[in-house]
Parts: structure tokens; C-alpha cells; sequence
């Protein structure tokens, strides 16, 4: 199989088995919903990703792109969620191009379980699959051993029973926009609370057959407190033992400098820092 | 010291490797049974001593796995007073790691505390039920009490007084110690903040020569600052600390509660 | 029905008619057959002193022992069966050990008198029949002279397990006259060196032989020695101090 690289298996099956653990990989336990109303189809995740017990991200993003009209939600193993919906985003993009039509929610269905039946569970994304296309609007799970289901709300992630009681209790045909948003989005803040894989904010987004619509951040309950004291320190607090100045004109006998016309603007997020 | 079962994946939560660990070879038809009695309950608990004050404090949530059991459940016990209130106590214990135990080893040196003043006629000192936590601890050594707890007070010169303990009765006086779930998030805070560690006085000299910032005693307000700030520091990037701050600051007259609300996700 | 006092002074655990437990009382008189043992307490602490009874030339007398070390802050002297004496402070002494094991300070005087006490009241103990430790009770009365956080103090502990405090106290054979000495010597101003004279004074008062520095011992308890037996130069020097007469 192309992609992944074995060559390291029997040498860490035989570490393992003398007692060396696995390295331990982000993952994002955490809650993530979807809900079909009547005009198409919402999903919703919360934004936090653990290690462990520890936080490592507060704010990612686990809505994935995987087609114009086709969107996903990922818990489970992060670097999986990831490469498995832009793997099958890709191979869906050709598969459209080839056949001239818009994908299928049920094709990139398949594609996913296919993918994922192959590595028997070891591929650690669960996932949820939503989107409108010209047979209608769907919202499938697809569990990282390979198994589906396809209804009219769901939920998955450590998270999963928190937000399936919203629904359970609240949920009813025939929903309109503003209501399946709203339902899913206190589906999420109720595994934000409830479950401790979860948390931070709520992204969402809204799949209609005209268009997808994004709410990165669309509750932000937990915006981080204020400290009560500045820790800037005096300029000099941090020893150094020794000190070499490089002057920019010199940098060249280090290093190969290209001069850029106009400086690009960072993309991303802003690092948190305390002032 | 302190670290006896931090290093173990066991008991730090959700870990899945270990678990998978493949088990050590069984002779055919035999079957392993195990006795589990031990759950992390997660939180964190902090202590700092000061000039004539010393400031407990732990969070209230109580956690198994990925669920939260409670949101206020006190982690900082009043211990040896003669109420029931306990209102005239003057040492605080405070407990992290496994919640029954910690409850359990509350009541025992309570009951402990009221025999040794009907014993001796006077009230422990921080010393003594320093030391006769260490021997409580150790005497389980074999199936230990699984907490990791803390002792404060004044001592018999009304200095604060702080006592950190492994689970099985290592101890020694500090000047600070943080415990539980985010206690290596705290820590380097504390050690940095408390004693100024790493912290070198600007322009005193060049490289080895360069002083130490000096350290100074905490005022009151001061260590209670720092407290607040160690534990919203601890919410953001630990999952199983939040919901409420409990805080006790033993002074002379008394001991002062106060609790203040955490981020709850 | 054959009804005789000597009915209730067997058991130990069995009150008479009268409310007396004679075997408590019997042993009591054992006391009064011991040599007699003077404590006297000061505000810089407190001094013991034994009669050794020298019955005969040829007996060692380093080796008569009535003066015994509980911990480095606590001692006793002892009056009647000397034996019994030695469980009782084996008992002291574990405790004493115990506590600052346990606890990183020194066990107050007043409790390791009580421990002793709780000790002398286990006889006729035996719960669930089971064969009780105790055959009788102890026929021995302890002087027990400590230092603690509360300054300098005296305790007279008896085989019934009742125990008092004193300022100066005579247990033995001698002590009927010895406690009225005391009673007439004591004022709360003696120095540690005026108690050593009045327990060796009133000692030579009651004691059958002459007084010499062989045949009696002083121990001494106090805030910065703790308890310390006196050596024979020191206590040479205090009989040569007594008046001769």
C-alpha cells in the first residue's frame, strides 16, 4: 500500500513487547454533532485537542473540508482525522473530475469506510460525514473500524453521550436553520461542560444546497481570564553566559540570504501571549 | 521526592498504550485476576508559606476518567479543631489523587488530633501532626493511602508552615509546593515566582558572576495573587482542574475561606 | 454460709462486701516494706533521691538500682518490688519512644505517667477468656521527675493506678516521717541545690543505717542536662555539704 511506511514495524512490535510504550498521539477527544433540518444539513464540533490530560490545543479546528458542498467532522486521533479526510477529499476531487459530476455524500462515504476497513481500526478517525448534493442531503458516522449509520441526528467522540441527551431531549422533525444551529450548538456546549475531552469553543457550519457557511467560533463560552499580575521582567533578568553578535551584513558568510520584494503577512492564528 | 507514582501511565489518566501493553506470558488456561482499587480523581491543590501566614489551596472538581463526578468537592480539610465546624482549627490538610483515600486519611488524623488533646491536654503543633501524618502514610507503605497531600500551618514561632508528602510519608518543610494533576504546571510558576529561581539581577555582573535576584518574603495579598493566577494558569491547559477554587489563608487569628470561581469546560 | 474476709482478698477483680479491693490495698502495703524514695521539685527541676538499703558488706552497691532513666527528659525512682518497677518502665520507656516517633517531640511528663498508670490498672484484665497478662497487681510505687514544655514536675504514680502531682513527695518505708520533713521544709523558692540537701536530710532523718554517699543516690532532672544521675564525686560532695549532727 502506498502512503505508509512499515519499515519500522517489527522493530517497534518488539520494543513494545518488552515494555516500551507507544508515543502517545494528540487526540482530540472530543464532541461533534450533526443534524439534518429541513434545507440541509448542520455539523458542529468543539475545539479543544488533548494529550493525555493536557490541553494542547484550545482552539483547533475540526470541521474538515472535503468537498465545496461536502464537510466532515473528525474526533478521534488528530494527525488521522486530518490526512484521512484530505486523503478522500483529494481522491473525491478526481473521482468528480473524472466522472464530470459533483461528488456524492454516499461516495465519499464509501471511500472513507473503505479506507478505514482496510486498517482494521488501527487508522484511529471517527468521523461525522455531511452534505448536499444532487440526490439530497446527508449526514452519515463513519467509525474508524469501517461500520456507518445514516441519520437524521448524530453525535460522536468522548463527548458523544453529553450531546446526544441534547438531541434526545430536544430534537424533533422538521427543524428550520436557526433551530438545527441552535441544537447543535448546545449539543456541543453540553459536551464542552460535560466532558472533559472537550471544550473551548463552537465551530459550526451550515451545508445548503447553495452554499457552505462556516462559523469558526460561533459560541466562544470560555475566553481566557485576565491574570491579576504583569510577569514581564526587567530587561536582563535571564542569565547569559557568553554572548556572539552577528551583524546582518555578515549573515551572509553563515547563511544564504534572499532579499523578498514585499513581506507576506503571517497567516494563522495568533500565538496566546500574556503581556 | 513527591514523584514516586507520577512517572507511572497507570495513574495518569487516560493512556492507552500502556494499556494495550502486551501481558507477560501465562501458562495455557490460566487467568489473571486483578484487584483494581485505586482511581484518579484528578485536581490540584497549592500551598505557600509565608512570614506569618500560609495560604492553602486546591480545586473543587472531582473527575474519573473523562467525566466530571463533581464540581465542588473540597479537596482542603480543617483538621484538629474541637467543633465539629471546626472552627477553631488551626492546620489545614489538603488532599489530591484518590478522593476516598484522601477523605479517609482526613478523618483519621482528625480522630488522631482530638485523642492526642485529650491525651496531652494541648493542641497539636504543625510539627507533630507533621510527623504523625509521615507515620500514618508510611504505615500502609504496602498498600498506601493514594494521595498526595499537604500540610499547613503556623509554627511554634507563628512563621507559615508547609509539609509536602509523597503517598507513602516522605515529607519535608517547604516554602511552597503544588500537588495533584497540574502540579508540573504549578511548580516551575511557583519556584520562579515564590523563589525567584532563574531570575538574576539585572546588570550585576557578567556570566557566573551575575547575582541572584534576592528573595524577599510574600506578602498575604501577594501569594494570594499568585494562587488565583497558578490556578486560571492550570485551567487552560489541564483537563481535569476547574469549576471552583477553594483557598485558606491561616493567619494568627484564624483560618480565612474563600472561594472563587474557575472556568468550567 | 462460711462467710470470711479472706473470702475477697484473693481475687483480684472481686470488690468486698465494703467496696475494697484488698489485693490493691495489700499491695500498697508492699510499698510501705520498700526503701524509701523522696522527690523534690524546684523551679530549676527536680531531685530524687533513694535510700540504697546496703544489707550486707559484701554486696555491690553500684549495683542496686532504684533510680532509672524513662527518656532523656524523664526519670524515676521506685519504692517496693523492684521487679515490678522494671516492666513498668520497660512500658514508660516504649511509650516515651513511641510518641516521638510518632509525633517529633517529647512526651509530656503527665502522660507518660498516665501511660504508666494505664499499665498498673491491666490487672485482672482478661477479656473474652482469655488468660489475663496480669497475675496480681504491681507492688511498687514510682516516682516519676520530668521536664517538660511546662517547666519541672513531679509525679507519685501507686499501684492502683491513681496518680498525683507533687511538690515533694516520700514513698517507702520511711516515708510516713520523711513526707512530714517535707511538709515543713518546702517553700516554693528552693534552689535545685537546697533540694538535694532536704531530700539528703531528711533521708538520713528516717534511714536505719548512717547516711554515707554509698548508701544513697541522687538523680537529677532538669532543662538543660535532662535527667542525670548523680555521679559518686557529686554525690560525696553533697553529703560532705549536709549538716553533721
Amino acid at each position: 500500500m502506498p502512503g505508509f511506511d512499515f519499515s519500522n514495524y517489527n522493530r517497534n512490535a518488539a520494543l513494545h513487547a518488552r515494555g516500551v510504550p507507544l508515543p502517545k498521539a494528540t487526540s482530540t477527544g472530543t464532541t461533534i454533532v450533526g443534524c439534518i433540518y429541513d434545507g440541509g444539513v448542520v455539523i458542529a464540533a468543539d475545539t479543544r485537542a488533548t494529550s493525555g490530560p493536557i490541553v494542547a490545543d484550545k482552539n483547533c479546528e475540526k470541521l474538515h473540508f472535503i468537498a465545496p458542498n461536502i464537510w466532515c467532522a473528525g474526533a478521534g486521533t488528530a494527525a488521522d482525522t486530518e490526512f484521512t479526510t484530505a486523503l478522500i477529499s483529494s481522491q473525491l476531487e478526481l473521482h468528480s473530475l473524472s466522472t464530470g459530476r459533483k461528488p456524492r455524500v454516499v461516495t465519499c462515504m464509501t471511500m472513507l469506510k473503505q479506507h478505514l476497513f482496510r486498517y482494521q481500526g488501527h487508522i484511529g478517525a471517527y468521523l461525522v460525514v455531511a452534505g448536499v448534493d444532487p440526490t439530497g442531503t446527508h449526514l452519515f458516522t463513519v467509525h474508524a473500524h469501517g461500520s456507518t449509520d445514516k441519520l437524521p441526528y448524530v453525535t460522536m467522540g468522548s463527548g458523544s453521550l453529553a450531546a446526544m441527551s441534547v438531541f434526545e431531549t430536544q430534537w424533533k422533525p422538521q427543524l428550520n436553520k436557526e433551530e438545527a444551529m441552535k441544537l447543535c450548538s448546545q449539543a456541543i456546549e453540553a459536551g464542552i461542560w460535560n466532558d472533559l475531552g472537550s471544550g473551548s469553543n463552537v465551530d459550526l457550519a451550515v451545508i445548503t444546497p447553495e452554499k457552505t457557511t462556516l462559523h469558526r467560533g460561533f459560541v466562544k463560552p470560555n475566553e481566557r481570564t485576565q491574570k491579576l499580575k504583569s510577569y514581564k521582567f526587567k530587561r536582563g533578568t535571564t542569565a547569559v553566559l557568553n554572548e556572539k553578535v552577528i551583524k546582518k551584513e555578515e549573515m551572509g558568510n553563515y547563511i544564504s540570504v534572499v532579499e523578498l520584494a514585499e513581506e507576506t503577512p503571517a497567516s494563522g492564528d495568533k500565538m496566546e501571549v500574556d503581556t | 521526592m513527591a514523584a514516586m507514582f507520577s512517572q507511572n501511565p497507570l495513574m495518569n489518566g487516560p493512556n492507552y498504550s500502556f494499556n494495550d501493553a502486551p501481558r507477560t506470558a501465562a501458562p495455557e488456561g490460566a487467568r489473571q485476576h486483578r484487584f483494581d482499587p485505586y482511581t484518579d480523581n484528578g485536581g490540584s491543590t497549592l500551598a505557600i508559606a509565608g512570614a506569618d501566614f500560609t495560604i492553602m489551596a486546591g480545586d473543587t472538581r472531582l473527575t474519573s476518567g473523562y467525566s466530571i463526578n463533581s464540581r465542588y468537592h473540597p479537596k482542603l480539610f480543617k483538621i484538629g479543631g474541637t467543633t465539629a465546624d471546626q472552627k477553631d482549627a488551626t492546620i489545614v490538610l489538603s488532599v489530591v489523587g484518590f478522593a476516598a483515600d484522601g477523605e479517609a486519611l482526613k478523618e483519621r488524623l482528625d480522630a488522631i488530633c482530638k485523642m492526642y488533646r485529650y491525651r496531652h491536654g494541648k493542641p497539636m503543633s504543625v510539627k507533630a501532626c507533621a510527623q504523625r501524618l509521615s507515620t500514618i502514610l508510611y504505615q500502609k507503605r504496602f498498600f498506601p493511602y493514594y494521595v498526595y497531600a499537604i500540610l499547613g500551618g503556623l509554627d511554634e514561632e507563628g512563621k507559615g508552615a508547609v509539609y509536602s508528602y509523597d503517598p507513602v510519608g516522605s515529607y519535608e518543610r517547604e516554602q511552597c509546593r503544588a500537588g495533584g494533576a497540574a502540579a508540573s504546571l504549578i511548580m516551575p510558576f511557583l519556584d520562579n515566582q515564590v523563589n525567584f529561581k532563574n531570575q538574576y539581577e539585572p546588570g550585576s555582573g557578567v556570566g557566573h558572576a551575575l547575582q541572584e535576584r534576592e528573595r524577599k518574603p510574600l506578602t498575604r495579598s501577594e501569594g494570594e495573587v499568585l494562587v488565583k493566577d497558578a490556578f486560571d494558569g492550570a485551567v487552560e491547559r489541564h483537563i481535569e482542574v476547574g469549576d471552583g477554587l477553594q483557598m485558606m489563608v491561616i493567619t494568627k487569628d484564624g483560618i480565612e475561606e474563600v472561594l472563587l470561581p474557575l472556568k468550567k469546560d | 454460709m462460711f462467710m470470711a474476709r479472706s473470702e475477697y482478698d484473693r481475687g483480684i477483680n472481686t470488690f468486698s462486701p465494703e467496696g475494697r479491693l484488698f489485693q490493691v490495698e495489700y499491695s500498697l502495703e508492699a510499698i510501705k516494706l520498700g526503701s524509701t524514695a523522696i522527690g523534690v521539685a524546684t523551679s530549676e527541676g527536680v531531685i530524687l533521691g533513694v535510700e540504697k538499703r546496703v544489707t550486707s558488706t559484701l554486696l555491690e552497691t553500684s549495683s542496686v538500682e532504684k533510680i532509672v532513666e524513662i527518656d532523656r527528659h524523664i526519670g524515676t525512682a521506685m519504692s517496693g518490688l523492684q521487679a515490678d518497677a522494671r516492666s513498668m518502665i520497660e512500658h514508660a520507656r516504649v511509650e516515651c519512644q513511641s510518641h516521638a516517633f510518632n509525633y517529633n517531640e517529647k512526651l509530656r511528663v503527665e502522660s507518660c505517667t498516665q501511660a504508666i498508670c494505664d499499665l498498673a490498672l491491666r490487672f485482672g484484665e482478661s477479656a473474652d477468656g482469655e488468660e489475663s497478662i496480669m497475675s496480681r497487681p504491681f507492688g511498687v510505687a514510682l516516682l516519676i521527675a520530668g521536664y517538660d514544655e511546662d517547666g519541672p514536675s513531679l509525679y507519685h504514680a501507686e499501684p492502683s493506678g491513681t496518680f498525683y502531682r507533687y511538690d515533694a513527695k516520700a514513698i517507702g518505708s520511711g516515708s510516713e516521717g520523711a513526707q512530714a520533713e517535707l511538709q515543713n521544709e518546702y517553700h516554693k523558692s528552693l534552689t535545685l541545690e537546697d533540694a538535694e540537701t532536704l531530700v539528703l536530710k531528711t533521708l538520713k532523718q528516717v534511714m536505719e543505717e548512717k547516711l554515707d554517699a554509698k548508701n544513697v543516690q541522687l538523680a537529677s532532672v532538669t532543662k538543660d542536662k535532662g535527667f542525670r544521675i548523680y555521679t559518686d564525686e557529686e554525690m560525696a560532695a553533697v553529703v560532705a555539704r549536709l549538716p553533721a549532727n
